[in-house]
């Protein structure tokens, strides 16, 4: 244990080391929360969504998170693919430790990039309190390691090659974000499509969210069932990860 | 028990054989240097022994722990110095280290003695607060160099140590590596340069085409070659028929080529051969100015064992 963490502390050191990357993810959030939020918030009236503004802050994060998932998951290509996996599946931990502080790292990249948000959200709109913040912040990062382990698995297919790996990331990214409930709730979605948003594990990592800071439950998925799909993602991600850098990725390829 | 060993290691890409039904060893405490251009199968060779790579068939023991079924084992008695030093763009040096003992368990209270010590040897000492992306491609392959001798691990294994290191740095690493496995450590070095070798080798494994062509010390693999010492010899008159002939009639003597004063001759063993010659050569009445003998490089004994030079592609 004392080696994953060790691993770990070296991987968030590295998050650190880019302090500035970190501060500007935080500003474009404000930004974006700011500026879009507040237009969108105007534009949408509607009695049932009674704050629009605080429902776009949420879905916001939940994008932040993806974004880290995602980063996370490239990470461990680019490891690859820069020779630094080599190095890592060289040192004296199982393959599974090596997940496990992959996963540690993951948790701590999204509370960094999506704890400060989330906190500056909860206060501007006036709903901070300690345990919604902690509960949001659990889901999100369940979320975040669910996405993670799902990028991970796909690295595979960066060992075959890295062009296509990056067009499957980038078609699945755009899947999962559009047909999903991260910028509307799924009663105003139209049936054709809704049926599709289902399938996206950030519709259930954004009403878990939502229901945990209160939001009104009618708008929402049923919180038991968001609260188990967004676990069961994320611990079966994880665990087809583990099995496949330990079944197949190789860290290198050299005669 | 033998420090590594291989049964039938065979390792494939697809279609391309990397290694072929290898059977290798390495002896407790001795410097195994892997002889092979580019492409022989060195690097698949150090991979599968690290548990990086995983081998399509066969097994391989390191300490006597099997690489598939142990593979944490294993790693925790061997270190690896890679042949490309890449990656950890922003972290220094020093950090690196440290992470890299705190892994294998360094004791903490000698830790920052040994990480300074061994930067100072190997001149990264001055370096130490620079990011990894801002060191120079010889201070990278130094500070891969590095990991390994803070780590003083049973089996340590060094793949093309110096290559992008200048002329003063090689000697220094070799040097370093001679005094691990002085201290105990079974070392293996991957490599092309044949000074590297000549340097280290306790024992060399040419290997070509991922097979392995022959295993033993320099020496004996010099001596292997027929003919493979050249000697030439200046005479102070232009050189008689009737001496050349009593030459041919000494033995040991492959081939022998006179032109003025000088004589050129491959015998199999030098030591031998020029006594008698000079023996020879007084009961003649020749009178010898000069002698040069020169001994076959392990270019020649690659070239000699395999029919290509090491520096040809595969």
């Amino acid at each position: 244990m004392n080696r994953v963490l060790t691993l770990a502390s070296f991987n968030i050191s590295m998050i650190l080391a880019e302090r500035m990357g970190l501060v500007l993810s935080w500003a474009l959030f404000a930004l974006q929360f700011g500026i879009f939020g507040s237009l969108m918030s105007h534009l949408v009236q509607s009695t049932k969504v009674q704050d629009y503004f605080f429902f776009y802050g949420v879905g916001l994060m939940v994008i932040t998170v993806f974004d880290t998932g995602s980063f996370v998951g490239r990470r461990f290509v680019e490891r690859a693919h820069e020779g630094e996996l080599p190095y890592y599946l060289s040192l004296p931990i199982s393959r599974r430790g090596f997940l496990e502080s992959q996963a540690v790292y993951g948790v701590v990249a999204t509370i960094l990039r999506a704890g400060p948000p989330l906190i500056g959200v909860l206060a501007f709109t006036g709903r901070f309190t300690l345990p919604g913040a902690f509960f949001a912040l659990l889901s999100l990062t369940t979320l975040g390691l669910g996405i993670s382990g799902i990028m991970i698995s796909f690295s595979f297919i960066a060992f075959k090659s890295i062009d296509i790996y990056n067009a499957i990331i980038a078609g699945l990214s755009a899947l999962l974000v559009r047909f999903s409930t991260v910028f509307y709730p799924l009663i105003f979605i139209p049936s054709f499509y809704s049926p599709v948003a289902v399938f996206s594990p950030l519709t259930y990592g954004a009403d878990l969210t939502r229901w945990v800071l209160g939001f009104d439950p009618h708008l929402l998925l049923n919180p038991i069932l968001a609260a188990v799909v967004v676990t069961a993602i994320a611990l079966g991600t994880l665990s087809l990860s583990a099995g496949i850098v330990d079944k197949i990725i190789e860290g290198v390829k050299a005669a | 028990m033998f420090a590594v060993e291989t049964l039938s290691l065979s390792k494939k890409y697809g279609k391309t054989d990397a290694l072929r039904e290898l059977n290798f060893t390495v002896d407790e405490g001795e410097i195994m240097v892997i002889l092979g251009p580019n492409g022989s199968g060195k690097t698949t060779l150090l991979m599968t022994l690290c548990t990086i790579l995983k081998p399509t068939s066969g097994t391989a023991k390191v300490m006597g722990i099997d690489v598939v079924k142990d593979g944490t084992k294993v790693r925790e008695v061997m270190g690896i110095a890679f042949q490309e030093a890449r990656g950890f763009w922003r972290h220094k040096p020093s950090s690196i280290l440290k992470f890299h003992a705190s892994m294998f368990d360094i004791d903490p209270v000698k830790r920052q003695d040994l990480i300074e010590q061994t930067m100072k040897e190997l001149e990264l000492w001055e370096s130490r607060d620079k990011l990894f992306m801002h060191l120079s491609g010889g201070q990278a392959k130094r500070l891969e160099t590095a990991k390994v001798l803070v780590q003083r691990p049973k089996l340590a294994i060094f793949d093309e140590p110096t290559s992008q290191v200048d002329l003063r740095g090689k000697r220094k690493i070799w040097d370093k590596i001679r005094e691990l496995r002085d201290q105990g450590s079974t070392i293996i070095v991957a490599t092309n340069e044949v000074r590297e070798a000549e340097y280290l080798a306790d024992r060399v494994t040419i290997l070509h085409k991922g097979t392995l062509v022959v295993r033993d010390s320099i020496p004996k693999l010099k001596d292997a070659i027929a003919g493979g010492d050249v000697v030439e010899v200046g005479f102070e008159d232009p050189v008689a028929d009737k001496l050349v002939e009593d030459l041919k009639n000494l033995g040991g003597i492959l081939t022998m080529s006179p032109e003025g004063n000088q004589l050129r001759a491959n015998v199999s063993k030098a030591e031998d051969w020029v006594p008698r010659m000079t023996s020879a050569s007084y009961n003649m009445g020749a009178k010898i100015s000069t002698i040069k003998i020169t001994e076959p490089s392990l270019d020649d004994v690659f070239l000699h064992f395999t029919g290509k030079s090491l520096e040809e592609n595969p």
